[in-house]
């Protein structure tokens, strides 16, 4: 195996369009992928470590947008004081991210580009609607992220290019997290939900909710939202809506009826406390 | 390759094969206490502090600490004189087969240096990477909390 550590975005892309498509791997906090070679899976012939491209670990604050870079920790995240303010889903996430040593090192977009169903950050970036820069070595583009994440492990990234930032919109929703796991720490999610909301005196205003781990991707709920908020007092019917949504599967961790349960009770617990 | 970084205070610069990980290399090093447990990131037996920060030396691909400070608990004591964090462990019986202590012991060193307030939740948090499948918790925060709370109260009083 060979490695690199560009310094510059230039480095990586000219070292990158220099080692053959499928032999190459591009790693950033390595959390995924590490776990996956001591499985077994051999290392690639090019191992690209893009921990060195500076310019892709910052936090950036406009008056109406939140740039974050791609390489900025699950630490950086939860420590920084306009996540914890006004991205608080996100925060919450951060906060329940597997254990202290993996957030020290795995990055927000590793957890992006990883797109495991499970993915602890993606309910809540799916749920501000968060909108990634993508880089390739001519062009850059933006795509909003559930046109991003195309299934697991799948993602719309083309040959050579990467993910640099992820942008989000500082409309002041309010927004939870929740995940449920096996154990507290460490333990991948059973289910995880994002929701963003306003309201006023007549209730909601506005109300997306992103579940995780119940689907290939994450899925906003939009039908059942939208029926929600037309009629609240039908709650109770209004579930079958997420269950004809959502495509959940057995595993290691549950079952795909516990997934269902599970999320049904989550909402439940959350639109009626 | 060669690399160069430093470990437990001495400059290191080997010849290494990019595709060992750190834990690997620490273990034919004779620092034992970084312990190969899960390999996958998820028990905390093999916790190291890079740049002061306690990460799993199973996840670190040798190339990755290329100008970085790496330390092990080895570089916490002479062995006749125990880190408080150490004596507060033995003092309040938070080790029993002792194979997770050193990846606790780096967590909670991290902790420290981070230099934020001292709490029970804080600690919790720091060890949530950290798996015991004897002694259990409760008595490593125990312990965690009066010595970081003693180190913090000497530190003020200096």
């Amino acid at each position: 195996m060979r490695y690199y550590s560009p310094a510059s975005l230039k480095e990586f892309f000219k070292i990158s369009s220099q080692c053959p498509n499928g032999q190459k791997t591009f790693l950033a906090g390595g959390t995924d992928l590490m776990p996956c070679y001591e499985q077994g899976t051999p290392l690639p012939d090019h191992l690209i470590d893009l921990k060195h491209l500076r310019d892709l670990h910052s936090i950036s604050v406009t008056e109406n947008t939140l740039i974050i870079g791609a390489l900025t920790t699950i630490q950086d995240l939860h420590d920084h004081p306009l996540i914890q303010g006004e991205f608080v889903a996100l925060y919450q996430a951060t906060h329940e991210f597997a254990g202290a040593q993996i957030r020290h090192r795995g990055t927000i977009g590793g957890n992006i580009c990883n797109a495991s169903p499970a993915g602890d950050l993606l309910p809540p970036l799916y749920a501000f609607d968060a909108q990634l820069i993508l880089t390739g070595p001519q062009a850059e583009r933006h795509l909003p992220i559930h046109e991003f994440i195309l299934g697991p492990g799948k993602t719309a990234l083309l040959e050579n290019e990467i993910l640099t930032s992820i942008s989000l919109n500082r409309k002041r929703l309010r927004s939870q997290f929740q995940k449920v796991g096996l154990r507290q720490s460490m333990a991948i999610s059973v289910v995880n939900l994002a929701c963003t909301w306003e309201e006023d005196e007549d209730g909601f205003s506005m109300l997306e909710i992103a579940a995780g781990a119940v689907a290939p991707t994450v899925l906003i709920l939009n039908a059942f939202t939208r029926a929600y908020l037309e009629n609240p007092k039908k709650l109770p019917k209004l579930l079958q809506l997420i269950d004809e949504a959502i495509a959940p599967i057995d595993d290691i961790r549950a079952t795909a009826n516990y997934r269902r349960m599970v999320l049904k009770n989550l909402i439940w617990a959350f639109l009626t406390k | 390759m060669i690399i160069e970084f430093e470990l437990n205070g001495r400059l290191i610069n080997t010849k290494i094969d990019p595709g060992k990980t750190l834990l690997e290399y620490l273990r034919s090093e004779e620092l034992y206490s970084v312990k190969h447990g899960c390999d996958h990131g998820e028990c905390g037996a093999c916790s190291v502090l890079i740049n002061d920060k306690a990460m799993n030396a199973c996840l670190i691909l040798m190339p990755m600490v290329e100008g970085k400070r790496v330390e092990t608990i080895e570089s916490f004591s002479d062995h006749k004189n125990l880190h408080d964090l150490q004596k507060l462990f033995l003092a309040e019986g938070a080790v029993q087969c002792g194979f997770c202590t050193p990846g606790m012991l780096a967590a909670l060193e991290a902790l420290k240096r981070e230099n934020i307030e001292v709490s029970e939740e804080n600690i919790r948090d720091s060890l949530n990477g950290n798996l015991c499948r004897c002694t259990g918790y409760v008595k490593p925060v125990e312990a965690a909390l009066k010595s970081l709370s003693q180190m913090k109260n000497d530190g003020e009083s200096s």
